[in-house]
């Protein structure tokens, strides 16, 4: 305890210097400080841009693959499996402007899921995209009502 | 076949039914009926595996003089369900802003038995006792549904064995770890006379003699002698058994299960929102690297048409300057980030 206090008290450069031989040995989040500290050195304040970007990254969880057109395109989800490909690929195939939807599940340790959806003209892949999710809410919203609704009825009927 | 002409007319007037037929405190049954195996399939395994409950995640073992290990008794306490009323208003671990664990994120419960007589004790789940703050009074607590409200047998002391440990419970879902699962299982079926031929029956001599049939098979119209096979049915009557393991009731399980899959919706529609105002449209213009998305995470000296809505995209706030006219997302880009 000692020990790691006097560290402290070293100039901001000498505990920098520090963490840096120490970092092998070090526990995770300090690695990932010297990292960053290393950066810093090299371009100051593009590192917070970094760090935000990646943090938006993250939430970044649908993308358009390279090579669609407006009426034809493959989105890739990350983070999303047969729970929602399935039930979206069938909601989007109601949609009588779609010409084909589809999903896949590229590889299975990837948590990745591709959905295409190919329309008529007069709309677009993304707006057909964006119609499935509304669609699909407003099932589940459907569905939760009847089932709450049966729910009360049934304890109405036998307490 | 036999029901498919009547109602499915019905289906597009009524669109999904729900008929509850059992529904007590440890189970609910209910048919789902004039819905896609689709979406059934989906409720099915956001029920199973992305509810958020409580479970102990990590244990601090003090004092061990029992005959198991510490990480043996750790993975049993993790097992134990937690009664998870409330736990929305609970953070994840990993959202929350404190070092560790704090009263926002997680219920600590203490564990503290010493066997003192001469015969050998078992110690309960209902020796668990939260301590400390929590978002309301039943968060975390065990759950005792047995007579006695016992709950779980965790472990056997010899007289003069002690063990005192402190666990921290955490939000989580099922998909990370089967201990944060709600129900107990869930049964799904469908079609319980297979006349859609989905399953392939094993028999010695005759299926039909071999299988008992399911308990819904009454409820629906057996085939007739010498039916032909339909080859453009499609399942439309689905039976779920829902089970609970006692930390959420089995109907909250039901509407927590669909409340996740629209929060999930939700989500997906608000990013492409997001994105639909600056962003996707902009991609169809010009060549993209195969790497478009994992790019835009690199180092923050340009702008990407991904990026945060409203930040700095040069793309500006204009949803209508896309090729496409104005999008009905253009609008709200600004106040998503």
């Amino acid at each position: 305890m000692p020990r790691a206090k006097s560290k402290k008290e070293e100039p901001v450069e000498a505990e920098s210097d520090v963490a840096m031989e120490e970092a092998p040995t070090s526990h995770q989040p300090e690695d990932e400080m010297v990292v960053d500290q290393d950066e810093d050195e090299d371009a100051g304040d593009v590192e917070d841009d970094k760090s935000d970007e990646e943090e938006e990254e993250e939430a970044q969880r649908v993308r358009l693959l390279p090579g669609s057109t407006p009426t034809a395109a493959s989105f890739e989800f990350l983070n999303e499996g047969h729970t929602l490909g399935n039930a979206l690929r069938y909601i989007t195939m109601r949609n009588p402007d779609v010409e084909f939807c589809a999903y896949a599940i590229p590889h299975p340790s990837e948590a990745k899921m591709n959905v295409r959806i190919q329309t008529f003209e007069g709309t677009t892949a993304i707006q057909a995209l964006e119609k499935g999710l509304r669609d699909l809410q407003e099932l589940c919203n459907v569905v939760s009502e009847k089932f709450i609704g049966a729910r009360d009825s049934f304890g109405a009927s036998s307490p | 076949m036999d029901y498919d002409p009547m109602v499915m007319d019905d289906a597009e007037a009524l669109g999904p039914v729900v008929k509850i037929s059992q529904a007590d405190s440890v189970r609910v049954k209910y048919e789902l009926s004039n819905a896609d195996i689709a979406f059934a399939n989906s409720l099915r395994r956001v029920m199973l595996g992305e509810i958020p409950t409580i479970a102990i995640d990590l244990v601090e073992v003090e004092e061990n003089s029992s005959v198991l290990a510490d990480e043996f008794i750790a993975h049993r306490l993790g097992l134990i369900p937690l009664n998870a009323e409330g736990v929305e208003s609970l953070l994840y671990g990993r959202d929350c802003d404190c070092d560790g664990f704090c009263e926002h994120c997680s219920v600590k419960l203490t564990l503290h038995a010493k066997c003192t007589g001469d015969e050998n004790m078992h110690v309960f789940a209902r020796d668990l006792v939260p301590t400390g703050e929590r978002v309301n009074h039943v968060l975390g607590t065990p759950v005792l549904s047995d007579a006695e409200g016992l709950g779980p047998l965790i472990l056997k002391l010899r007289p003069g064995q002690e063990v005192k440990l402190e666990c921290i419970a955490r939000k989580g879902i099922a998909k990370e770890h089967a201990k944060w699962a709600p129900s107990a299982a869930i049964g799904f079926e469908y079609d319980p006379h297979n006349k859609l031929h989905h399953l392939d029956l094993w028999y010695e001599s005759d299926a039909k003699a071999e299988w008992p049939p399911s308990e819904y098979a009454a409820w629906e119209e057996p085939p007739q002698e010498g039916e032909p096979f339909d080859y453009d049915a499609v399942p439309n009557r689905f039976y779920f058994n829902v089970e609970s393991a006692g930390n959420l009731s089995p109907d909250t399980i039901v509407s927590e299960g669909i409340k996740v899959l629209q929060q999930k919706l939700a989500g997906l529609i608000h990013e492409l929102a997001d994105e639909g105002g600056d962003g996707a449209n902009g991609e169809f213009n010009g060549p993209r690297s195969p790497e478009y998305g994992t790019g835009a995470d690199g180092f923050g000296g340009y702008t990407t048409p991904f990026g945060n809505a409203g930040n700095q995209s040069s793309w500006g706030g204009a949803g209508g300057t896309t090729p496409y006219g104005t999008t009905p997302y253009g609008a709200g880009q600004g106040s998503w980030s």
